[in-house]
């Protein structure tokens, strides 16, 4: 049975499809059959990130709404054999999915043999997102260090808890805590939350903590998923994270200051 | 064979709103509960008891008051003059003897009615935005209250955890409702409606072991450490 992971944070601009495109490829890499859903109907931004925008004929609503079947808009990574996406319209709106229709796409995913099902959340705590932690097994918590992205995570934690359907079954959603856009030097200051902070308020177990980085801007905008950046800093954390999820036990990287040189701290350089 | 209907007598406990003659307005009344707990009587059966003195006219405004408050009147009670106003406002009567048992049971009768739920346990962590109310009983919650999540209680409450939301015991009025906790930073506190904020609690008890209770002569809250 196909493991449902929903990538979810309640604000906007945290990081929830970067990590969704980079959590996918990284199970991918690790030889799992991995599907990645952009649940964001209206403001697709996930084909940009996996570079596929230009290969999106079909979408999840065309799915849904059975313009199209689901072989039809599945598209297949060129770099990872393992990986397929399902892009969101751009033209519709999100109360075109359904939970029957959802639902549907997701057991017929899991029918053509899929491991793992990623559900690229949008913001908010609307019908988009509640569509995409519906039929969660586990949820990727995507925060901010700082004190509006923590607390809308935690409202969407509540919404896991009470709303999916796990949880109306009367079970429990795996939760997996995620800090992106890490700064250490900030949080040395005081500037920023620190990853102590962040689990203390929001008391889920840490995936990961992925450093603020130039290589993930720089990724987004090429259409190449962070994590297959094996020499940046950020594709190394996103590659910890997802090692992490599947059970591995590895320290934290990225997480205290870079000690600098004598030469770089008079040059001003170190970053 | 096919299921058939049936026709079952069962007990359900409802709410009853008092409204004696003179008391200020049902609306601002309730306004106000609504404040400390947003939910107050919605989704559940209330009964209304007005007093002997209100008229038809007097009763059949507050009807439709509390209908746009969102309150689910589903009768009234109280002296039999107001019968034939729930009929007219179609309402069920609900005929009652409860003003003399009151009398001859007194207050043991009341001090048996309260234990007689057992407390309302919750797993936390209790997530912003979420809402627990234990009606009628006490609520024990296991765990972490994050900020912006609200836990209410007619009865006491116990939070074995961090304590960052708000919080609210005897939200039905009952005054010796108290409040206990073991890492105390709630946004606002409250009992049977006396509230302060996070700044008007002594400043050497934020994050300590404390105990709340309402001093009803002062009408204000008193908060101790548990040590």
């Amino acid at each position: 049975m196909a493991i449902v992971v929903t990538v979810t944070s309640g604000k906007g601009g945290v990081g929830k499809t970067t990590s969704s495109a980079a959590i996918a490829a990284g199970l991918a890499q690790a030889g799992n059959r991995t599907a990645v859903i952009d649940f964001d109907v209206g403001l697709r931004n996930l084909d940009l990130v996996m570079g596929v925008e230009r290969r999106v004929v079909f979408d999840f609503v065309s799915v849904i709404s059975g313009e199209a079947s689901l072989n039809q808009a599945l598209i297949q990574d060129k770099r990872l054999e393992q990986l397929s996406i399902l892009a969101a319209s751009q033209t519709k709106d999100k109360d075109a999915l359904t939970e029957e229709g959802v639902g549907q796409v997701i057991k017929q995913l899991a029918d053509m043999g899929f491991e793992y099902i990623i559900c690229d959340s949008p913001a908010g705590i609307e019908r988009g997102a509640t569509m995409a932690l519906h039929f969660a097994d586990h949820a990727v918590i995507v925060t901010n260090p700082e004190v509006s992205s923590v607390r809308d995570s935690d409202r969407i934690l509540g919404i896991l808890q009470s709303k999916s359907k796990r949880a109306k079954e009367g079970g429990k959603v795996n939760e997996h805590l995620l800090i992106t856009r890490y700064d250490p030097v900030r949080v040395d200051h005081g500037e920023m939350l620190s990853k102590e902070d962040v689990c203390d308020i929001l008391a889920v177990k840490l995936m990961g903590v992925i450093p603020e980085s130039k290589a993930v801007l720089k990724a987004s905008n090429t259409g190449f998923p962070v994590i297959l950046d094996a020499e940046s800093d950020a594709g190394m954390a996103y590659s910890d994270a997802v090692a992490r999820f599947l059970g591995e036990d590895r320290p934290l990287r990225f997480v205290a200051p870079k000690k600098q040189g004598l030469f770089s701290r008079f040059l001003g350089g170190g970053d | 064979m096919r299921p058939v209907p049936k026709i079952r007598l069962n007990r359900y406990s409802v709410m009853t709103l008092e409204w004696p003659k003179d008391s200020e307005s049902l609306e601002n009344w309730l306004r106000r509960q609504r404040k400390m707990a947003p939910s107050l009587m919605q989704e559940i059966a209330i009964i209304l008891r007005p007093s002997v003195d209100h008229r038809t006219e007097d009763v059949r405004q507050a009807v439709d008051t509390l209908g746009q408050l969102g309150v689910g009147l589903i009768g009234l009670t109280g002296d039999p003059c107001h019968r034939v106003t729930a009929a007219t406002l179609g309402l069920s009567w609900l005929s009652s003897n409860t003003g003399s048992a009151e009398s001859e049971l007194g207050p043991t009768q009341e001090a048996e009615d309260s234990v007689r739920e057992t407390a309302l346990v919750m797993e936390g962590p209790v997530r912003s935005g979420v809402q627990i109310y234990a009606k009628d009983r006490d609520l024990v919650v296991i765990g972490q209250v994050s900020e912006g999540a609200e836990i209410m209680a007619d009865g006491h409450v116990h939070v074995y955890g961090r304590l960052r939301g708000r919080v609210a015991a005897g939200v039905g009025g009952q005054t010796g409702a108290e409040i206990f906790c073991v890492t105390f930073e709630p946004e606002l506190v409250s009992i049977a409606g006396t509230y302060c904020g996070f700044d008007q609690i002594p400043s050497n008890l934020r994050s300590a072991r404390v105990r709340v209770r309402l001093d009803a002569n002062a009408q204000v809250l008193a908060f101790t450490s548990m040590g």
